[in-house]
């Protein structure tokens, strides 16, 4: 099992639970091993990111999550989450695992989401959750030479893209930017025969080496 | 939670779409029904979204980003476009997926784009739920005004581009391989093969195919025919050696000073190596020449005489063409043509000025009807008149004697120009037409205390006047005296409106369209003409300025409470009979035909005749404004 159930008591335990949190905790610890090899339009991605009280992972919280599901390809609008962290975390989080499921995370600069996350996830639920991630910071720039040539902030890239958003800077508003830039990415990565999601994470993964960082 | 997300997106969506017709004037149950359902996906440039080989459409897309085209496939042709493009709010397809056949368009992505999409079903139920929608995809005519705008573009755009300029390298411009024979070649074989390919002329080249000579048409007569000329010696002793020639890299600007400089009328285009690769003549060059605005009003301003304004004047119309294919609107358009024959106008003014002593004389030259309207299509008569300040009473007829010779030479030229003569005697040179301010005050002011017919009649002309050239600030207190007394006369208003509804818009009850005998609409007299009326009356009854129509219409609504959409669209209905009034008389000069205003709407493509009955429509609605506010 890659999912890991740590000692809760370690860290202060987590806040008391909702008897529905809980619920949704058992389901999801109980779902399957992820097939990240199925083809891209059998696949649910979920587009994540969060908002938090400044950029800096040591001193800054987590104040919100916002996600949306591209499933075959599309964005449904009904297809997404949004959850600020105050009064229970707890519960906040274990909705957002309810609605990820286990699939793919795509996010706009992992170094600073996944870690916002996982930080958060260990605290308040005390699980590591194993997500397979997709960085669009290090695949944008891979897939759209042309556009872009290095990794860029989200907003260069919005503007390449010519995308907006209804509420900037809002958890689930750039969430949906994020989306959208992804869809063309799908659609660019299977033109390159990049047609799964485990061999897309590869390809950013080849090009983050390649710049050393 | 999830719940509020679903909420904002969905909000997202419906704010987009409230952007564009239909969706802004939708009910609101139905665009929330729409915007729950829409999901959003994305098309790589020059990616397929629908076919007709995929059968009968599975969704339905709105265009959220990028650029949709509408190409036209298969054997059997049901509109006559080719292509159309739809960008942000537009909608395809619609006639397939209510009709639930496949679709007769391909519609392929032509850049990067995203579109919103629901399914058939959920397409279906829309139209059940909401008039509105319904109503849209029935007639669909909001969005296709554009389209045909961006149709009637590419038409031209084609043909523009046809049109090459005169930097294009000449090994660009060589139509055929070259035809050549060598020096020994008896003439009389040389010459039949001429006469074969119809070819202006000759080329002789040595054995590596480098040119040694040429003989052309025109020296047949001198050297063959009149000195009797063997034609069984070789051609070498006939041609003219050492030809002019130029690299394949020159430009058709080099060629054509080449063969200004020498005289020559055929230029043979050799590679690097002077190997003959083609002959370039001096008509080749001449499809070449292109006219920019500018070149146009220097050479407008810079005439010297009545040959030069010819020239300006044939100019100004195949700017117009050009100006079309650029995609500029009817509107500004008419408002070019419009300042180049102001310039125009006033050069042959200028230098009739300088034959025609006028020395102490303040007075203006009034432009009237379409012309004082700033709507002067291609084929426009003069419609002109001056008018001038005498103190002094005992010189008054001695003014305008002056005034009127001087006015004959300005018509006269204006006709040299390419602006026929007016059948009914309206120019400066009428007699009637030479009037001071206080002529022209009391005639106006004859016109609206009594207004018969003719009276009627003549308003609708000369109501529409504006300075051309001169002292501009008799225009203005002409202006305001009309403004003034016209405003104060209802039954006069009111008899002017009943005249401009004696003219009903050409639409029927059972075919879309009443016809002429002769089986065509006259765009001038049942169209664009319904509008100018009105606009007229508007523009006396609130005191506009403004001589143009569109002008009028847009101010005089705001103070009558007519809404900037509705305004827009009657607006967008006159601009679009202008603009097929401008397309057919352009077509038909180029055909040498006289240009007039009528049109055959079987010879429109489907798009187009449903955006002109549209146009109409907003025509009948504004003549039914005019009969409800002045009951009749």
């Amino acid at each position: 099992m890659n999912w890991l159930s740590r000692n809760k008591a370690a860290r202060g335990g987590p806040q008391a639970l909702s008897a529905e949190a809980l619920q949704t905790l058992e389901r999801w610890q109980a779902l399957a091993e992820p097939a990240h090899a199925q083809p891209f339009f059998e696949t649910r991605y979920v587009v994540l990111n969060t908002e938090a009280t400044g950029l800096d992972l040591d001193r800054d919280r987590l104040l919100a999550v916002g996600a949306v599901g591209i499933d075959g390809g599309l964005i449904h609008p009904a297809d997404a989450f949004y959850a600020v962290l105050d009064p229970s975390p707890g519960d906040a989080l274990a909705g957002l695992l309810g609605f990820a499921g286990r699939s793919p995370l795509v996010v706009f600069n992992a170094n600073f989401n996944r870690s916002m996350l996982e930080r958060a996830l260990s605290k308040h639920l005390g699980l590591a959750a194993d997500f397979l991630w997709v960085d669009l910071y290090f695949l944008l720039p891979s897939l759209f030479p042309e556009r872009l040539e290095r990794p860029g902030r989200l907003a260069d890239w919005m503007a390449a893209f010519e995308i907006e958003t209804f509420q900037r800077h809002h958890a689930l508003g750039d969430a949906w930017a994020i989306a959208q830039m992804f869809l063309a990415a799908q659609s660019r990565a299977l033109a390159l025969g990049v047609a799964n999601p485990k061999i897309l994470t590869e390809h950013a993964q080849a090009y983050r080496q390649k710049l050393k960082i | 939670m999830s719940n509020d997300a679903a909420n904002l997106l969905v909000g997202a969506s419906t704010d987009f779409l409230r952007n564009f017709s239909p969706f802004n004037r939708m009910e609101a149950e139905a665009l929330a029904f729409l915007a729950e359902r829409a999901v959003l996906g994305f098309h790589p440039r020059g990616a397929d979204i629908l076919t007709p080989e995929a059968g009968v459409p599975t969704h339905f897309y709105i265009v959220q980003r990028g650029k949709i085209q509408a190409r036209q496939s298969g054997q059997t042709t049901v509109t006559e476009y080719t292509s159309l493009t739809l960008g942000p709010g537009e909608c395809f397809p619609i006639g397939a997926i209510s009709a639930r056949r496949p679709s007769t368009n391909a519609y392929v992505a032509v850049e990067d784009s995203f579109c919103f999409q629901i399914s058939a079903d959920d397409f279906l139920h829309l139209m059940q739920i909401s008039p509105v929608f319904h109503l849209f995809c029935t007639q669909y005519i909001a969005s296709l005004l554009t389209q045909s705008r961006q149709q009637l573009q590419s038409t031209f755009a084609q043909r523009a581009a046809e049109q090459q300029t005169m930097t294009t390298a000449l090994g660009k411009l060589i139509k055929q391989d070259p035809v050549f024979v060598t020096a020994g070649t008896p003439t009389r074989n040389a010459l039949e093969r001429m006469a074969e390919l119809h070819l202006g002329c000759m080329v002789v080249v040595d054995d590596g195919r480098h040119p040694v000579g040429i003989l052309t048409q025109s020296d047949l007569l001198p050297r063959v025919i009149l000195a009797g000329f063997d034609l069984s010696r070789p051609i070498g002793e006939l041609m003219t050696a050492n030809p002019h020639q130029l690299p394949a890299s020159a430009s058709a600007y080099d060629a054509a000073l080449e063969m200004a400089t020498h005289g020559v009328r055929h230029l043979l285009v050799v590679d690097a190596d002077s190997v003959l690769l083609g002959v370039v003549s001096e008509r080749d060059l001449f499809s070449l020449q292109r006219i920019s605005l500018r070149q146009i009003r220097a050479g407008i301003d810079n005439a010297a005489d009545i040959e030069a304004l010819q020239r300006a004047s044939k100019d100004i119309r195949q700017l117009a063409l050009n100006l079309i294919a650029q995609g500029i609107g009817a509107e500004q358009l008419t408002q070019f043509i419009s300042a180049l024959n102001d310039a125009l106008t006033r050069r042959i003014i200028t230098l009739a000025r300088e034959r025609h002593d006028l020395v102490g004389i303040d007075f203006a030259w009034f432009a009237f009807g379409s012309e004082g309207r700033h709507e002067q299509t291609l084929s426009t008569d003069q419609d002109n008149g001056i008018i001038f300040r005498c103190a002094d009473a005992t010189r008054l007829k001695g003014t305008r004697q002056r005034l009127i010779d001087f006015a004959h030479k300005v018509n006269e030229d204006l006709a040299a120009c390419g602006f026929p003569l007016c059948k009914g005697n309206i120019m400066a040179s009428n007699p009637e037409l030479c009037l001071t301010h206080d002529e022209w005050k009391s005639r106006f002011g004859d016109w609206i205390r009594e207004p018969d017919p003719q009276a009627l009649l003549n308003a609708s002309i000369f109501f529409d006047f504006r300075v051309l050239y001169g002292n501009e600030r008799f225009g203005d207190q002409l202006r305001s005296a009309l403004n003034r007394a016209a405003k104060g006369n209802t039954a006069f208003l009111r008899m002017m409106a009943a005249n401009a509804l004696q003219v009903a818009p050409p639409l029927g009850r059972i075919r879309d369209f009443v016809l002429e005998e002769d089986g065509t609409i006259d765009l001038k007299k049942s169209g664009a003409r319904l509008f100018v009326d009105v606009a007229r009356i508007f523009a006396l009854r609130i005191g506009v300025e403004s001589s143009s129509t569109v002008q009028r219409l847009r101010q005089a609504s705001a103070k009558m409470g007519i809404s900037p959409e509705e305004v827009s669209a009657i607006v967008d209905g006159f601009n679009f009979i202008q603009l097929l009034r401008l397309r057919s008389q352009h077509l038909e000069i180029e055909h040498d035909a006289d240009g007039d205003n009528r049109i055959n709407p079987e010879s429109l493509n489907e798009l187009d005749r449903r955006i002109l009955k549209e146009a109409f429509r907003q025509a009948r609605k504004l003549q039914l404004r005019l009969k409800l506010d002045y009951q009749l």
